[in-house]
């Protein structure tokens, strides 16, 4: 048994085009690759008929916003609530103060010093206030910030529920209903000469 | 009905009728043979004892995807190191232009899982339960029968079980053995996608290695398709001597020592077609080179076996060029060997400094959002966020250090060292400010952060703005004169 080297099929079955003296066969197809295309579009009938037809599934949407209202609604069981008779719980509250403790000293004490006496920032333990004294005010402050004197909004970045920490944790500095005195603007301690 | 001839105008493997004739090899015996076995059995230990061995803690290999961690060999990189995956797959390109213009097909026959695990573990089952390729193609076409059954079942039964056993140690790849181990410990229930993967996975591995086989490099294998394109005149394949080869002729009684006359007759061929019963992928290598051609030796390894016994010397289907086996000499040296080589080096070399650049943490330096700078009565302040990423899955401490940093800058704000939890990542103010009588302009400084222990460290150029250093000295001068003058009206 020699095969020839060249057993050509009829020419019948040569395909018209010639790219670059290349001509191709008009052979039939793989059977397990018509099998993967006929397979495709028996799927694609089924998906179109669940989804387009039927709408027995759930579209992107519907699942996009799914998932959003889960992560909504764990955000909103997580946010404390916050007016004044609450935040002056909490800062009563030791488990409170000491995760307000912990935000404060990684995030606020580079202005404010640990013994929140102020430097760069104003202090937080005598009885001047300059943007409001009262816990919701004190708590506005520090979500929105005040951009133009260099105190940046928390807001986005510590998330409601560690500023209420932080805030219990000043407040456990002061006494509900010490009086409050405005004051115009923080004057920092000079430079060291 | 058996697999058409072999013939260079359609696929062997595909009857006219669209239908998939099952090839039988034959066994061969030989050097290549012998080289292939141990070269496949050092790869297949290669490939399933990574995940076992443990390199700093991890796995050699650990693509840990659900942490976004990808361990390999000792180095960690995290998703934010994902930019050097452009080396990465620049570097398997070149790699591949520059092997393919110089050996050819050596991946294929030698090295791709597919062929490794379908040549030295599946074949091998096959050979050992269903015996030679005589008896394959007999027990094939007989009816069932009590005996066949048996051998089927056993034959699919280990099938699948090496099946499983691969697709576990690739999920280890991705999650781990212990993970692993503790998944298939538990209900399927626990676990449904990685269930579901891994059964998948083995049903795709088992329908490949038992019957698809030589299906996947032929018609699915995108790489095998790029090579074509990629070979020249003097690229190393598998060939056949045509000049020393035809004509082909039968072999006299005599056998050995030829007269004279008829071996000047008829080529070194004897048409024993043992080249193509070893063929898995059913082509004749004696028409040429062909799209189907694996480089899997085996027609090398029964030609010469033939020859031997023949007394004839080996090589009629060796290694060689196109150009060796019309004569002429086989140019290693080419314009594009040299550029694919070049362009393999400046890959490595780049690729192997990025790599040298990855440490096991990250940092950035951003400007805290607001005014970018603040002047206050005393000094001119600049705030940012530090944001410092830990890619190990341990706790570590870092430290901050200002480079560059001109006499007065004050640092409020991570002038203590901080941990980091495992993968963990944290954000902190860093307040720069320098007194006003300090104040000579806007300048560059460096932010160095490192770990703690002082292993590593590495640095971001940050710029400290402010107004113009003239500016601000005027303005104070005009304080200071309208201060001198406001007592003085009184």
């Amino acid at each position: 048994m020699n095969p020839a080297p060249n057993t050509p099929p009829p020419d019948d079955q040569l395909r018209p085009h010639e790219f670059d003296g290349i001509q191709e066969y008009d052979r039939r197809l793989p059977n397990w690759w018509l099998a993967t295309f006929y397979g495709a579009i028996i799927f694609w009938a089924g998906y179109w008929f669940y989804y387009e037809r039927a709408h027995l599934g759930p579209t992107n949407q519907a699942r996009v916003e799914q998932q959003i209202a889960v992560i909504e609604a764990a955000r909103l069981a997580a946010a404390p609530s916050v007016d004044d008779a609450s935040l002056w719980k909490m800062s009563r509250n030791p488990v409170f103060v000491e995760a307000g403790r912990a935000t404060f000293t990684t995030t606020c004490v580079s202005c404010h010093t640990e013994k929140l006496t102020g430097a760069i920032g104003p202090n937080l333990v005598d009885h001047l206030w300059i943007h409001g004294g009262r816990p919701t005010e004190i708590y506005n402050t520090v979500t929105n910030g005040v951009l133009a004197k260099g105190m940046p909004s928390w807001g986005p970045v510590l998330g409601p529920k560690k500023i209420t920490e932080a805030v219990a944790y000043v407040l456990s500095y002061h006494q509900e209903g010490e009086p409050i005195e405005v004051q115009a603007a923080w004057v920092p301690p000079p430079p060291p000469k | 009905m058996a697999a058409p001839l072999p013939n260079r105008d359609f696929v062997t493997t595909i009857r006219d009728d669209g239908s998939r004739p099952f090839l039988f090899p034959a066994d061969t015996r030989g050097r290549f043979t012998l080289a292939r076995q141990v070269s496949a059995l050092l790869l297949i230990g290669f490939y399933l004892s990574l995940p076992w061995i443990k390199i700093g803690g991890y796995p050699a290999v650990f693509l840990d995807v659900a942490e976004r961690r990808f361990h390999l060999f000792g180095i960690i990189l995290a998703a934010q190191d994902m930019w050097l995956l452009f080396f990465l797959i620049t570097g398997l390109g070149f790699s591949l232009f520059f092997v393919t213009a110089l050996l050819g097909r050596i991946w294929c026959g030698w090295a791709c899982p597919h062929t490794v695990f379908l040549d030295h573990v599946f074949r091998r089952i096959e050979r050992l339960i269903d015996g030679d390729a005589v008896s394959r193609r007999t027990l094939a076409a007989a009816p069932l029968s009590g005996e066949k059954m048996a051998r089927r079942v056993l034959k699919h039964g280990l099938y699948l079980l090496v099946s499983a056993t691969i697709a576990h140690l690739f999920l280890a790849y991705f999650v781990s053995l212990p993970a692993v181990w503790s998944m298939v410990s538990a209900a399927p229930v626990e676990h449904w996608s990685a269930f579901g993967f891994m059964t998948v996975f083995t049903g795709l591995l088992y329908f490949n290695f038992a019957w698809f086989r030589e299906q996947l490099c032929i018609v699915i294998c995108p790489y095998g398709r790029i090579q074509s394109a990629l070979i020249d005149d003097n690229s190393l394949v598998i060939g056949y001597d045509t000049q020393r080869g035809e004509p082909r002729g039968k072999v006299h009684a005599a056998g050995a020592g030829l007269p004279a006359e008829s071996s000047a007759k008829t080529g070194d061929c004897v048409a024993c077609n043992r080249c193509v019963h070893v063929c898995p992928t059913g082509i004749d290598i004696r028409q040429g080179l062909q799209l189907e051609c694996v480089g899997c030796t085996a027609c090398i390894d029964a030609c010469d076996e033939v020859m031997t016994r023949l007394h004839r010397p080996t090589g009629l289907i060796r290694y060689d060029s196109q150009a060796g086996f019309s004569g002429r000499i086989t140019r290693w040296l080419r314009p594009r060997t040299v550029l694919y080589g070049i362009l393999l080096l400046v890959g490595a070399s780049v690729a192997t400094w990025a790599l040298s650049t990855v440490r096991p943490a990250n940092f950035g330096v951003t400007r805290i959002t607001g005014a970018p700078y603040i002047v206050s009565a005393d000094f001119v302040r600049n705030q940012f966020f530090v944001r410092i990423v830990n890619k190990r899955n341990e706790p570590a401490r870092f430290v901050l250090h200002l480079r560059r940093a001109p006499a007065g800058l004050q640092q409020n704000g991570l002038t203590a060292p901080i941990e980091v939890g495992p993968l963990g990542e944290i954000v902190q103010p860093l307040v720069l400010q320098q007194a006003r009588r300090d104040y000579a302009g806007p300048f560059i400084f460096g932010v160095e952060v490192g770990s703690a222990s002082g292993s590593f460290h590495l640095q971001r150029d940050v710029e400290f703005l402010g107004p113009d250093a003239r500016l601000l000295r005027e303005e104070e001068n005009e304080q200071r004169e309208h201060d001198h003058r406001e007592p003085a009206r009184h």
